[in-house]
């Protein structure tokens, strides 16, 4: 009896839940991909699923703190062109210069983004659709086409063992813990620190009620700032990795990633209406999105038909999570007007 | 303090309150092009305003699909409409095949899709409670897929027919056909949502829905056919574009989703819906296509044109929608 509702309870939890399907999947990839568990696929693995991971927690704190950000992707092809216009090839300090001077952009595109939805109160949606086209623009200024130069040494970004000079033993630590990894658990550890401050709990009183929370004198514009400032963060850790990895800026490489994240955000638990959910789920909702895709792609669909599946699956997984949600939550508060 | 009252209760004052943003609006097209006079020197011509009145004309047919969308409130936008013109342009080249005598089965083609599409959107957004962005976002893939399927491995072929031409690309003496269009689908437009019932439960659910349900409204329902025009309407602009262009190719119609919310913003209409003027919409859409020339007669290309778009966009989202705490 007692064990009954034991197990009872814990399907009905949905962080449960999802543990389960992230299982599942784990293990239907597992059992398609061959040589799953050899280290060569899983730092492949690892480095594929990493971009939407970063991603996917970005956007979630935003969602947490009431807003949506749609300009993630092309923030992101932008950081990729700042950091491939600052470097010159064979001058390794430019790369530094170029680390330094991306920070601060992503920090720039945090806070437009932050005065947009925070002070002055526009629609999240709306008003990063519009700074969404302005970063594209300024991305294309910077690079018209795909191109641009790297220094040598930020490939420890993606490959250590790619980089000539690098000591043997950050060659081997490299191939055990891959860089994007680094780059993962770098993020988790920032959004570690902030929940563990009182902003990260005002993040969540402020997308949760932002009346109250200004009522409790909650500075609620700053919160929100705050909170695509961090997305911010992790939007320029996800550009690392990729200029490390292709060694050139994109102006249209991140556009595709905008919707996943939101979609896989949404996996995750994050609550669209903002105030619910936690980011480490979030990172498990990406998890589930990858492998959803890792395992289509074994399925052997055709290249022409990706598009068709990718858009299907954000769609579906969206409005099976809200539905799950609406059908598990039908007590009261919420109005059933419209 | 008796004079300044008396100057708001001439009739002068009440109309330039009423219509303050397409006043704006105006102003800022005279703006674009005396700027543009001065910089280029050969900016400002009859043949110039006309060519920019025919392609804003475009940019003002998907803007009406937002307006739609936009007045029935629930913070909704419509981004699938760029890749739903796409589509039923790709598809129904083949099916026109340059025939007059096929293009019922094309319109036919057509209103099926946009329906079937806006409804989709219609029904995830009303019903299903999912942000309206979101939503068409992910639509705007699902379409861009079919596209990519649709079109592989082999060249779109068929034209349009030779009506569709004729009401798109050319010209009535110096007058562009399309603006005839304009000229019609305006008050038609016009007429439906300020003078019918429909139009009031449009209006009405997006300035306070709960006010619209407990009179009646079927607010669902409304929002969810506010998706299926826009859809539709979307659809038959893919006809137009097609008629204009001569062919169909696979990103025909992604380029009008910025400028046709854009146009919606600049024309003055509440984003929460509830309110809006297609005249503004109108202006708006000229306004942007000004802007477009100049920038790209500057050749700055497409860099220029998207980092102006979204910069005036976000400019003027600051001064019409902006809703700052007051302390």
């Amino acid at each position: 009896m007692k064990n009954n509702s034991v197990l009872k309870r814990l399907i009905s939890n949905p962080d449960f839940s999802r543990l389960l399907i992230l299982i599942l999947m784990f293990v239907l990839t597992a059992v398609l991909q061959r040589n799953f568990f050899a280290m060569r696929s899983i730092v492949r693995n690892i480095d594929s699923f990493m971009p939407l991971i970063l991603m996917t927690m970005g956007q979630a704190v935003v969602i947490i703190s009431g807003g949506l950000d749609l300009s993630v992707g092309t923030a992101l092809s932008l950081l990729t062109c700042v950091l491939t216009s600052v470097m010159r090839a064979g001058v390794p300090i430019t790369g530094l210069y170029a680390l330094v001077v991306t920070f601060a952009v992503a920090m720039a595109i945090g806070a437009i983004n932050g005065v947009g939805i925070g002070y002055l109160r526009i629609p999240p949606v709306i008003v990063t659709f519009a700074t969404s086209f302005i970063w594209l623009g300024i991305a294309l200024f910077l690079r018209p086409t795909p191109g641009g130069e790297t220094v040598d040494w930020f490939q420890a970004f993606y490959r250590i063992r790619n980089i000539e000079t690098a000591p043997a033993f950050l060659k081997a630590f490299g191939e055990i813990i891959p860089p994007s990894l680094i780059l993962i658990l770098i993020g988790c550890l920032v959004w570690w620190i902030v929940s563990r401050t009182r902003t990260g709990r005002y993040i969540y009183a402020v997308g949760g009620n932002s009346q109250s929370a200004y009522e409790t004198g909650i500075n609620t514009a700053w919160v929100q700032m705050k909170a695509c400032m961090i997305n911010s963060v992790f939007i320029f850790l996800t550009a690392l990795f990729f200029v490390g990895q292709n060694g050139s800026g994109d102006a249209r490489m991140g556009d595709p990633l905008t919707l996943k994240a939101i979609a896989a955000a949404v996996v995750g638990g994050i609550a669209l209406t903002g105030g619910r959910g936690s980011v480490f789920f979030a990172l498990i909702g990406a998890l589930i999105f990858s492998f959803v895709s890792k395992i289509i792609f074994f399925a052997n669909i055709p290249n022409a038909y990706q598009t068709l599946f990718g858009g299907l699956i954000v769609i579906i997984a969206i409005a099976a999570s809200q539905i799950y949600t609406l059908s598990s939550r039908r007590t009261g508060q919420e109005s059933k007007l419209t | 303090m008796s004079l300044l009252s008396k100057i708001r209760d001439t009739p002068v004052y009440n109309a330039v309150d009423r219509y303050k943003k397409l006043i704006i609006a105006f102003l800022l097209i005279v703006l674009l092009f005396v700027v543009g006079e001065i910089v280029l020197e050969t900016f400002f011509s009859v043949g110039q305003i006309l060519l920019t009145v025919k392609l804003a004309s475009f940019i003002a047919l998907f803007g009406l699909c937002q307006m739609v969308v936009i007045a029935s409130g629930g913070s909704g936008l419509d981004l699938s409409v760029g890749y739903m013109a796409t589509m039923t342009a790709v598809f129904t080249a083949a099916i026109m095949d340059g025939q007059n005598s096929n293009l019922w089965m094309a319109i036919l083609v057509a209103l099926g899709l946009g329906i079937a599409v806006g409804l989709v959107n219609g029904v995830l957004t009303a019903y299903v409670k999912l942000p309206p962005l979101v939503v068409t976002l992910a639509m705007a893939n699902i379409l861009q897929g079919i596209i990519n399927a649709y079109t592989a491995g082999k060249n779109i072929t068929g034209r349009p027919s030779p009506v569709l031409q004729i009401i798109a690309a050319k010209s009535t003496g110096m007058f562009p056909n399309i603006l005839f269009i304009l000229l019609i689908v305006t008050p038609i437009v016009m007429i439906i949502m300020y003078k019918t019932k429909w139009g009031l439960k449009l209006f009405g659910s997006g300035a306070n829905q709960t006010a619209a349900y407990l009179s009646g409204v079927n607010v669902k329902m409304v929002r969810c056919t506010a998706f299926i025009i826009s859809g539709t309407l979307a659809s038959l602009m893919g006809l137009v574009l097609i008629g204009n262009m001569g062919i169909a190719f696979k990103d025909m119609g992604s380029n009008y989703v910025m400028p046709s919310i854009a146009a919606v913003v600049v024309g003055g209409v509440s984003l929460t819906g509830g309110e809006g003027n297609y005249v503004g919409v109108l202006l708006g859409a000229i306004f942007l296509q000004t802007l477009t020339n100049l920038l790209v007669a500057l050749g700055w290309g497409d860099a220029g044109k998207w980092t102006g778009f979204g910069i005036v966009l976000f400019v003027l989202l600051i001064v019409y929608v902006s809703n700052r705490r007051k302390r």
